[in-house]
């Protein structure tokens, strides 16, 4: 079982309030809202771009390439009703630590239908 | 949120992409009655962007193209029947008539008939291929092979895409495109330089100012000749020269068309109870003003979702700033937005990089976007031109500022 992992210090993104960082094979997004970090894996489930360059917006990030909206607590996009694979992830101590295990929340209570 | 309790029937007329996105949103909208989805092609719903793209060059599978899989289908009670072509729909009962003389009980009817390749008069055969359905793409795949020779007509999105399939498999292709710039309509001679730049980087021989003139077939080649008296030999011939909405199911029901089927915001057609969404939709835009006839993915399944949000009774305006993509010769084009005309061309980035954006300005208000591999800054124009706003040039040029900052107030 995979346990933390400091992956970057909290003053280092701050500055652009998005991060790519890489751990074993992962590569990490790492988004700041507001004061709370967000870890979704950085390639686009649709056609391997990504997210880490795209655009953050209402607690949403949005890939560049054909601008797929994924929530970036769970990952789900709700048009294509696709979840993008997220990571646990806190700030402690000035650090930003995830857990480089992804997870799918596909399993998680949806809409119906 | 409204859910309709009554068991409604809901029909929908074209079983393609607006449709089978239209069923889906009506299931997950709360609509509890019968769902019937009837399209007259032979092949379940599937998507066409891939037709031109990754199922064409190979790297995506068949199955991958299909919506609506027949397990969700059965299990959410939405009767899929293809190959079976409508007549049209009696003004009275609202049923919807097939050809077969059978008739389908309706309560609201969804017209998502679509659109078909336009084609030229007389110039049809064996190596003539008008891409459109999946059953054209077939045939156009077994000549994605090194050594072919593939001419296109028409150098917009479809004939840009097919030539860059075809080199991507190892074929050569020539591109016959009649204005003197590819897409000069909706992008304008500069940027449409800068498509003609992509295709000829990508090794098409592309040829401006040549209408087709004649299309001869031979056993083992097919022949161009354009109105300027060239002549251009191939293994295949594949038109994009446009498309044409199906509104005939509309016609013969008396529902006004122009163009296309004519919708206001909430995607109603001038009969009670019957919706239109898609390609065939000549639809009024609140955003620009006007009417558009797009046929665009992204507006088939935005307008369908709309749609559908209306049919169950939450009224919902289809505003959407409309946006598409291309994805050829290793470049990610998308734009956004509606620009019949503009004042002003301001660019974000360098166009010599080949990064860049360009933002079309009409007496200062942005109005559309084409974004060549930047794809990072289409939401910000997206919510620049929703918001019909009026940004200072130099705040759009200054790559500091976030284009979301500049789209409200």
């Amino acid at each position: 079982m995979a346990g933390w992992v400091k992956v970057a210090d909290l003053s280092e993104i701050k500055r652009r309030r998005r991060m790519a960082v890489q751990v074993g094979d992962q590569e990490i997004a790492l988004f700041l809202v507001g004061e709370k970090v967000y870890a979704l894996r950085d390639i686009c489930i649709h056609k391997q771009r990504n997210l880490s360059k795209g655009t953050v917006f209402n607690g949403k990030v949005v890939c560049p390439g054909h601008q797929w909206t994924f929530d970036l607590e769970t990952g789900y996009e709700c048009d294509q009703d696709e979840y993008q694979p997220t990571y646990d992830v806190k700030v402690e101590d000035g650090g930003v630590h995830v857990v480089p295990v992804s997870r799918t929340l596909s399993d998680a209570p949806a809409s119906a239908g | 949120m409204s859910v309709t309790d009554a068991p409604e029937t809901v029909v929908i007329v074209g079983a393609g992409q607006a449709g089978a996105v239209a069923a889906r949103t009506l299931r997950r909208r709360g609509h509890g009655g019968p769902i019937v989805l009837i399209g007259d092609e032979k092949h379940r719903p599937y998507q066409r962007p891939p037709l031109s793209k990754e199922y064409l060059s190979g790297e995506q599978e068949r199955d991958e193209c299909f919506l609506l899989d027949e397990k969700w289908c059965v299990d959410n009670n939405v009767d899929v029947r293809i190959g079976t072509a409508v007549d049209r729909i009696d003004p009275g009962s609202r049923a919807v008539e097939l050809v077969d003389g059978s008739r389908v009980q309706a309560d609201s009817v969804l017209l998502t008939t679509g659109a078909r390749a336009r084609r030229i008069p007389g110039v049809e055969g064996e190596r003539v291929i008008y891409l459109r359905t999946l059953d054209d793409c077939d045939q156009l795949r077994a000549h994605l092979v090194p050594g072919q020779r593939i001419i296109t007509v028409g150098g917009g999105f479809i004939g840009s895409e097919v030539a860059s399939a075809g080199r991507a498999a190892g074929a050569d292709v020539v591109v016959l495109e009649a204005l003197d710039v590819p897409l000069e309509r909706v992008l304008g001679a500069q940027m449409g330089q800068v498509c003609a730049r992509i295709q000829r980087s990508g090794g098409v021989d592309l040829m401006t100012g040549h209408a087709v003139e004649a299309v001869e077939e031979r056993p083992d080649k097919v022949i161009v000749r354009t109105q300027q008296g060239v002549t251009v030999e191939g293994d295949v011939v594949v038109i994009g020269i446009g498309t044409i909405a199906n509104t005939e199911v509309a016609q013969r029901s008396g529902i006004a068309v122009e163009g296309g089927v004519l919708v206001d915001e909430y995607c109603r057609t001038d009969m009670s109870q019957v919706f239109a969404a898609g390609d065939v939709t000549s639809h009024w835009h609140p955003l620009f003003g006007q009417r558009l006839r797009v046929e665009h993915f992204d507006n088939a399944n935005k307008q369908a979702m709309c749609a559908a949000k209306n049919i169950v009774g939450r009224a919902t305006v289809f505003d959407d700033p409309h946006w598409f993509w291309s994805d050829q010769f290793g470049v990610n084009l998308q734009y956004s937005g509606h620009a019949p005309q503009w004042t002003d061309l301001v660019v974000r980035g360098d166009v010599d990089s080949g990064c860049f954006t360009a933002f079309y300005l009409d007496d200062g208000v942005v109005r559309a976007a084409l974004s060549v591999d930047r794809g990072e800054d289409v939401f910000g124009s997206k919510e620049l031109i929703a918001h019909q706003a009026r940004p200072d040039p130099a705040a759009l040029r200054d790559e500091d500022t976030e284009l979301v900052d500049l789209a409200a107030g």
